[in-house]
């Protein structure tokens, strides 16, 4: 078990900052995810950890030893690629092997090593197979089984679930989680789509234009989101505009597009403008006015199986989203009032007007 | 991963550098320097611009090229519309048919002509004994008429491409919209091969314009710029190496811009559009049909009949230059009395050509498709110099390099690789390099990071994923050293003859008869090593162009 020390990493294309100053550590044994959008420097990071980027200056240690210096060919690192990048002209074995080959391993050992390689990711009958009979899902634990068999220090994994279809995704992103427990190694996971990255992390670093925003557990970074940005990235939220009103000494005003919502503590002075982050499903459907409670015009009802999501409107026209569970009743139509009450402790408030 | 590429970008650069560039700096050199004292002088090209049979040289060559081009792109574009788009019988033979010319060598298209309709043509006889006079095939007409049906392809190939690339919902969509098929044709159809067009017509003046072979058979005495500067340097009588480096810095200089015109010209045009469907065929009547059929396999046939007529004439019996009309294999015998040697020289000096500009080739198309940076690009441009380089001006700058000093190879066979290497080395290079773009970069990093080295990563992984396409690659080198002339007939020695040579040492003494020989057997060398790898071939074509 390895722990990953990533000190003040930089990397620059042209003007653009990739990696923009990076520390981070990740704990031995640990999945830990690097989350963004498109461009945030998430690939960059993870491909200068493999060695396949350069790292402009700081440095990446394994435990004790630094490892940026190294080729990449000689850092012992396990990756799972996007596309698999399962090796067409070898059969199954032979892709599994190559690592093994690679290290010089006997040859009496690699049978056994394959074998029980493949066993673990449930191929132990593909061996004699070639890549091109293989299903997507398939070829994604060969590459696994590939990456595991040289029995590297880390693992790291760059949006390997993105080429499959959605229940395959989920069903895999399972798979990988016990598999990474089960060996107990430390692996870093690259992704851009949020639920996966909930689902599957020990702890979560969201990256935005080559920096860290924030780095935390699934729950924490969920519930007490740092900025607006990882609010937004986060679950999807309402982001409203307001402007901090008087405190009563529990709990301040905030008047949000016309409604007036209730939100713990004394977050700013009154007349300050501030943000509200108000997740959608910490809105609750509501008989009567009563407690904390807003307000809102229905718009259009989304039935999503499970739950629905109301579209609805704040008395100046501020569109906001609810998530209500399905099996509530909901008698109200188009254009009807909607009275919702909420927990004041569970709004967020940012500063400023981002 | 850097090393590797490091010593490969420098290794062939150090390769092109030694091999090419130095070559032509001293041909640049020669044409700069006063006979005899040596002192620099733009001397030289003042007498050759002040020399009206010189201007006529470079005029006599830029009009055939000229008028070869516009050839070559009125067979090619309409075989090529009708090969795409209409129901022609035997279509994929057609297709394999006519990017044969391609490779055969010309000069033997420009030796078929002369049989058939020169001064003792057996057509030209034949018509004269029924009181029906051939006008003159020698000069400009024949030069013209061969160019242009040996290098249409390279306007077809990449025009039926462009036509094919179409993809039927944009046609459908300009239909849809309200346009007659005449007006889709003319505002989607013909802008998106125009660049096509254009890319490969440049390429058949090029082509044309460096050819050494076809002039020197079919031009008599007429001044042609190729065959000029092979006299003026090897010419015993008047051997005139700073005119003859004027001229080739001035063949160069033509080649280097039309090139540079064509890259220019395709960098800003794109015109593949991913086609998903391919474009429907048009539904003609059966008159039309009938005529696009007769059109297309008329133009291919007419393209191969010469090489056809040279086979079949190679097995008549000639008396002196005479021909009768008897079955005989005389020919194959008195070409190959003297010795085997010509025969067992080509087929030694292509394979070791071939095999080099492979290993050679591999890498840098690798490199060039991977890698990015001043290097790369360096590389990239140096290895597509030889394509404007004739084959007689690379050789005249080996002979001046290499002829004294630390490393002489002039009279060895060393001397005659290396230059057909340098010459074929962008089509190693490319034919390399578009197998690598089919190849996922992420199968190397997998490789690499599984504990390979780059260096091994590519010998191990890279090499056997392009193996089938490098096969094709070797073939065209080796099809197309084989039958090299240009550079072969100034590097040659007694010991180190080609097929090649010897035919055209024929031609120009009495051996009429051993050069139809001479002539099928190259034919041969480039039909069965095709008819071998067929299948790898098809994907290859490109890298012709």
């Amino acid at each position: 078990m390895t722990t990953i020390r990533i000190d003040n990493l930089k990397r620059t294309y042209g003007t653009v900052r990739a990696v923009d100053d990076i520390s981070l550590t990740v704990g031995r044994g640990e999945l830990f995810t690097l989350l963004g959008p498109s461009g945030c420097g998430k690939t960059t990071l993870l491909r200068m950890i493999a060695g396949f980027n350069e790292v402009e200056s700081g440095g990446i240690w394994f435990d004790d030893e630094r490892i940026d210096l190294l080729p990449a060919h000689k850092r012992n690192i396990g990756m799972v690629f996007q596309n698999y990048a399962i090796f067409p002209n070898m059969t199954v074995e032979a892709n599994v092997a190559y690592g093994l080959r690679a290290r010089k391993v006997a040859t009496a050992d690699i049978g056994a090593r394959v074998a029980q390689a493949l066993a673990r990711v449930r191929l132990q009958d593909y061996g004699p197979r070639r890549p091109h009979e293989l299903s997507g899902g398939q070829l994604q634990r060969v590459a696994i089984a590939r990456a595991l068999v040289v029995e590297p220090a880390v693992l790291l994994f760059d949006e390997p679930l993105s080429n499959l279809d959605a229940q395959l995704r989920v069903e895999m992103r399972v798979e990988i989680r016990q598999l990474q427990q089960s060996l107990g190694i430390t692996a870093i996971y690259v992704t851009h789509d949020q639920e996966e990255a909930l689902a599957i992390s020990d702890r979560i670093a969201v990256l935005r234009s080559g920096r860290v925003e924030q780095v935390a557990a699934p729950e924490e970074i969920y519930h007490q989101p740092k900025t607006a940005f990882v609010a937004e990235f986060l679950g999807g939220t309402n982001m409203l505009r307001g402007v901090a009103g008087s405190y009563d000494g529990a709990r301040t005003e905030v008047m949000v597009g016309g409604a007036r919502f209730l939100v713990k503590g004394q977050v700013a002075p009154a007349g300050r403008q501030i943000m509200l982050s108000v997740r959608p499903e910490i809105l609750r459907l509501a008989n009567e006015a009563s407690g904390s409670h807003v307000e809102v015009r229905l718009k259009l009802r989304e039935f999503l199986g499970p739950v629905q999501r109301l579209h609805a409107a704040l008395p100046d026209g501020t569109p906001i989203k609810i998530s209500a569970l399905s099996g509530q009743p909901l008698a109200a139509r188009t254009g009807d009032v909607l009275h919702l009450s909420y927990d004041p402790a569970q709004i967020i408030v940012f500063p400023g007007t981002s | 991963m850097k090393t590797f590429r490091t010593f490969v970008t420098y290794a062939a650069l150090a390769f092109l550098g030694l091999f090419l560039l130095y070559p032509l700096s001293l041909v640049l050199n020669a044409s700069l320097r006063l006979d005899g004292t040596g002192a620099l002088t733009l001397a030289n090209y003042g007498s050759i611009v002040a020399s009206p049979y010189y201007l006529h040289s470079l005029g006599n060559s830029l009009m055939a090229s000229a008028m070869a081009t516009v050839l070559a792109a009125l067979i090619g574009v309409p075989l090529a519309f009708c090969l795409a788009r209409i129901d022609i019988p035997g279509k994929a033979a057609l297709l394999t048919l006519a990017a044969l010319p391609l490779v055969l060598p010309s000069f033997v298209a420009a030796y078929a002509l002369v049989l058939l309709f020169g001064h003792a043509g057996v057509i030209t006889t034949a018509m004269r004994a029924i009181g029906i006079p051939i006008g003159s095939i020698y000069g400009l007409p024949g030069i013209v008429l061969v160019f242009a049906f040996t290098l249409y392809p390279f306007v077809l190939m990449p025009t039926f491409a462009g036509f094919r690339a179409v993809d039927a919902s944009i046609e459908e969509a300009g239909r849809n919209l309200g346009g007659s098929r005449w007006h889709v044709f003319r505002t989607v159809l013909l802008p998106v091969v125009s660049p096509a067009v254009m890319a490969g017509a440049l390429l058949v003046f090029i082509e044309a314009l460096e050819n050494f072979g076809v002039p020197a058979v079919l031009a008599e005495d007429r001044p042609f710029l190729a065959v000029d500067i092979f006299k003026l340097f090897a010419g015993e009588a008047d051997s005139d190496p700073a005119s003859a480096g004027v001229l080739s810095v001035l063949l160069i200089i033509c080649t280097a811009l039309i090139l540079l015109a064509q890259r220019h010209y395709l960098s800003r045009r794109r015109f593949s559009t991913n086609a998903r469907s391919a474009p429907p065929v048009l539904p003609l009547s059966r008159g039309w049909r009938i005529v696009a059929a007769a059109f297309s396999w008329g133009a291919v046939l007419l393209s191969l009949l010469p090489f056809a007529a040279v086979l079949f004439i190679s097995f008549m019996k000639f008396r002196g230059p005479v021909l009768s009309w008897e079955f005989d294999i005389g020919n194959y015998v008195m070409l190959l009395r003297g010795s085997y040697e010509p025969l067992y020289n080509t087929f030694l000096l292509a394979t070791v050509a071939a095999v080099v500009t492979i290993i050679l080739g591999a890498p840098i198309g690798y490199i060039v498709t991977r890698q990015r940076g001043p290097s790369a690009m360096a590389l990239d441009l140096v290895a597509m110099i030889p394509f404007v380089v004739s084959g007689t001006v690379l050789a005249i700058g080996l002979i001046i390099a290499f002829n004294s000093g630390v490393l002489v190879l002039t009279g060895g066979w060393l001397i005659i690789v290396i230059a057909y290497v340098v010459r074929k080395l962008p089509f190693g290079v490319r034919s390399a390099s578009a197998i690598v773009h089919q190849i996922d970069p992420s199968l190397e990093e997998a490789s690499i990071n599984l504990g390979v080295s780059p260096f091994r990563t590519f010998v191990r992984l890279t090499v056997p994923l392009m193996a089938s396409g490098l096969v094709g690659g070797f073939v065209l080198v080796w099809i197309t050293a084989a039958s090299e002339l240009s550079s072969t007939i100034v590097l040659y020695t007694s010991r180190w003859s080609t097929m090649t040579v010897r035919m055209y040492q024929l031609l120009e003494g009495t051996g009429a008869g051993a050069a139809t020989a001479a002539a099928s057997i190259l034919i041969l060398f480039t039909c069965v090593p095709l008819l071998l790898v067929h299948r790898h071939l098809r994907r290859q074509e490109d890298s012709l162009l």
